[in-house]
């Protein structure tokens, strides 16, 4: 028996209808593993064994005392600050300038944007390539003259966090500048050339005009590149593997070495459930500011 | 008209299907882990398998080191996952996979074939618990110190047999500009347990390391402690180059080939790779017993079996898996094929190398290592054999040594409370032995 489409149950069906199949897929492959990442956290599972025992809160609790976690966490807040200056700070800044650029926009604009669809292993396998001890980034410091600071940046344990971090922000940066630009789209012309015949400059344009017309988009880009900065993994593996000793030991991979390498799931899956928690808080700060942006 | 289209297109099918191999044939799949380069050979076999045996088609799995277990273990515990694989052998690592049932009993394998008269007992020991065989110890590995005979040529270096010409040896070379005299590639962590490996065997002796795996020694013995501080002196000393831990195992292995450093410590798997890189210039390369660091100290040659091989406890392919083990390892085609890749094979090897052209290097390899055979050998891999939680406290460690942010006395204690900790939740192997039949 088919419904008539104009009746009211079909219009309340028809969305529930083409929601389910994505709701489905999202079901499988997101709410539930998520749930047993939950449930594992409470056990003392070793991967391997199919038997495993209910410990309560014994895995947070371990959380609270492990030292190497905490460095972990800390290093994650660091890397997230250096990411967050770069992608909305630089990425402001470079939108605002490509904003104003009317001849070869679009061939920078693709030079910004195109490592963003470079693979998180090909971008590690690039700057691992390029931090080398005489690899190109020391060759250009030595170049400008700056040799001074040329450092063993990935066996440097003052230096590879940062340097990670940077090069994380530089396969990213171009996701900010694509948002920032087209925020910046929507800023009202007359509102520059308002300030213009009141005497301000640029940057006094950037200052009182810019800024305050993007304060949504920022909060936005802000959000999005605080959770991508938390649940990076690739490019620290793939060039690190959280090393010299741990300091580029972030949560993610912290989870990794003690889940998967050291067939301690469940309190890998504590680490994962620590690092959810994270990330959702500041997902719900992300929607909170959409929604009041909306109404 | 419409009939006619349909026949034709059925009889122009048939032949296509009749040829498609994938109807009847039982597919098993291979994993194998290890550095590429290593694992080809394994490939190489299973082709030569598929070849024999039109009705089997062997998919071979390789992946590195770093992310193979974590994707085995999940797929084993599923249920899933390949039919025969690599994986550590004890007393460390495939605890956990036997107490879960994970991998089948091999010994009935192991007396059908006649493992024994390839398997030395030595190596049972290491791969059986409960009087039952659990993995194949495939080949035998070492390490060793690999150098350029150009550049020691050019310098008027020879292989140095004391510590005291090591030392001049390096010094001559620091002098000489080479700022990295020995390559470490310590970014990547593993390399340098090769050293730990062979340092620690060296100064506590094979019963020294069997006295912690497999009684009560502990890593924080004082033979422990002085091989670390040698490690830790060597790259205080500029040995490993100004920053040891900047420079990943690829990147090393591209340097060595490529003439820019003199010499580093590795095993036989390089060969081919090294063959491919320096072509002609191969001969310019040789290995040597890195020389006793003090007097009155024996080289133990160091002595590995690479890794095992398993058989998923539900396989249902499992006559197949043990055919093709048989075919790498018992078939002499088999073990010339492993050993013209510079892989040698557990038991004897007359027969094979009767008919196999091994590589120079790898021949020189084996040598350095065979001159020292009677003073008793040591493992080459500290870390296959050890728990995971003992193997990341040791990475952590070596690359704290070399960074010089830890002393030699907290990197051991360290070690020793990740293995008490292991042994404690009986995480290690004791050592094994088949019931007799």
């Amino acid at each position: 028996m088919l419904l008539d489409p104009d009746s009211n149950l079909a219009k309340r069906l028809n969305p529930v209808l083409f929601l389910l199949p994505a709701m489905a897929i999202y079901l499988v492959f997101a709410i539930y593993p998520t749930i047993s990442v939950v449930e594992y956290s409470f056990t003392d599972w070793d991967g391997i064994n199919p038997k495993r025992e209910y410990i309560g809160l014994a895995n947070y609790e371990r959380l609270f005392t492990d030292k190497i976690f905490w460095e972990a966490f800390r290093n994650t807040f660091v890397w997230s600050g250096v990411v967050i200056v770069i992608n909305v700070g630089l990425g402001l800044v470079i939108a605002a300038m490509l904003a104003r650029v009317w001849k070869a926009r679009l061939i920078i604009q693709t030079a910004i944007v195109l490592p963003v669809v470079i693979s998180p292993m090909a971008v590690a396998t690039i700057w691992r390539w390029m931090y080398q001890p005489k690899g190109v980034v020391n060759q250009v410091l030595e170049a400008i003259g700056l040799g001074a600071l040329k450092t063993p940046w990935l066996g440097s344990p003052d230096a590879v966090l940062y340097a990670l971090a940077f090069a994380h922000s530089w396969s990213t940066i171009g996701l900010s500048v694509i948002i920032f630009l087209a925020g910046l789209q929507a800023v009202d012309e007359d509102l520059y050339d308002a300030a213009r015949v009141d005497g301000a400059t640029p940057v006094q344009s950037f200052r009182y005009v810019t800024l305050p017309a993007l304060r949504p988009v920022t909060a936005v880009v802000f959000i999005l590149t605080l959770t991508q900065s938390f649940k990076v993994f690739d490019i620290v593996w793939a060039t690190t593997q959280g090393g010299p000793i741990r300091f580029s030991e972030i949560l993610s991979t912290y989870m990794y070495k003690r889940g998967a390498l050291e067939n301690d799931y469940g309190y890998g899956a504590a680490i994962g459930v620590a690092l959810l928690v994270i990330v959702s808080l500041a997902t719900i700060i992300y929607m909170r500011i959409q929604h009041r942006e909306e109404q | 008209m419409r009939n006619k289209l349909l026949v034709g297109a059925v009889a122009l099918a048939l032949p296509a299907i009749a040829a498609s191999p994938a109807l009847a044939q039982t597919e098993v799949v291979v994993w194998v882990g290890g550095e590429p380069g290593q694992t080809t050979v394994y490939e190489t076999i299973a082709n030569q398998f598929n070849e024999e045996n039109p009705d089997v088609e062997l998919t071979v799995v390789t992946n590195t080191s770093d992310i193979f277990n974590p994707a085995l273990v999940p797929a084993l515990s599923a249920g899933e996952g390949p039919d025969v694989f690599t994986f550590g052998t004890g007393p460390g690592q495939p605890a956990a996979l036997i107490a879960g049932g994970l991998v089948a009993d091999l010994t009935d394998a192991y007396y059908e074939h006649n493992w024994s008269e390839m398997i030395p007992e030595g190596i049972i020991v290491q791969t059986s618990s409960d009087g039952k065989l659990w993995s194949y110890g495939n080949e035998v590995e070492t390490t060793g110190m690999f150098y350029n005979k150009a550049i020691f040529a050019e310098h008027g270096l020879s292989v140095p047999t004391t510590w005291a010409e090591m030392e001049a040896t390096v010094a001559t070379l620091q002098s000489a500009g080479y700022e990295t005299p020995i390559g470490l590639g310590g970014a990547d962590k593993w390399p340098v347990s090769h050293w730990q490996s062979m340092m620690f065997g060296r100064y506590a002796g094979p019963a020294g390391i069997e006295e912690v795996l497999f009684g009560d020694g502990a890593w924080t013995d004082e033979a422990f402690v002085k091989a670390s501080a040698q490690l830790q002196k060597m790259g205080q000393d500029g040995w490993f180059g100004p920053s040891p831990v900047a420079i990943g195992y690829g990147e090393l292995m591209d340097s060595f080939w490529a003439g820019e450093i003199p010499m580093t410590f590795t095993g036989p798997w390089v060969v081919g790779g090294g063959i491919a890189a320096a072509g002609d210039r191969i001969s310019d390369y040789s290995v040597f017993a890195v020389p006793p660091f003090e007097d009155g100290q024996k080289i133990h040659p160091t002595n590995s079996i690479g890794s095992g091989w398993y058989i998923r406890a539900n396989s249902e392919h499992q006559d197949i898996a043990i055919a093709y083990i048989n075919r790498m390892f018992l078939d002499l085609k088999g073990r010339v094929t492993l050993l013209n890749n510079g892989v040698v094979p557990v038991g004897p090897l007359d027969e094979a190398l009767s008919e196999a052209s091994m590589p120079q290097l790898s021949v020189d390899i084996w040598k350095s290592a065979d001159d020292h055979a009677a003073n008793g050998s040591v493992p080459a891999f500290l870390d296959t054999i050890t728990p995971g939680t003992l193997t990341t406290v040791s990475y952590d460690g070596l690359q704290a040594l070399l960074l010089d942010v830890m002393t030699p006395e907290e990197f051991t204690s360290a070690m020793q409370e990740a293995w008490s900790e292991a042994k404690a939740a009986g995480e290690i192997m004791l050592p094994g032995g088949l019931a007799a039949r």
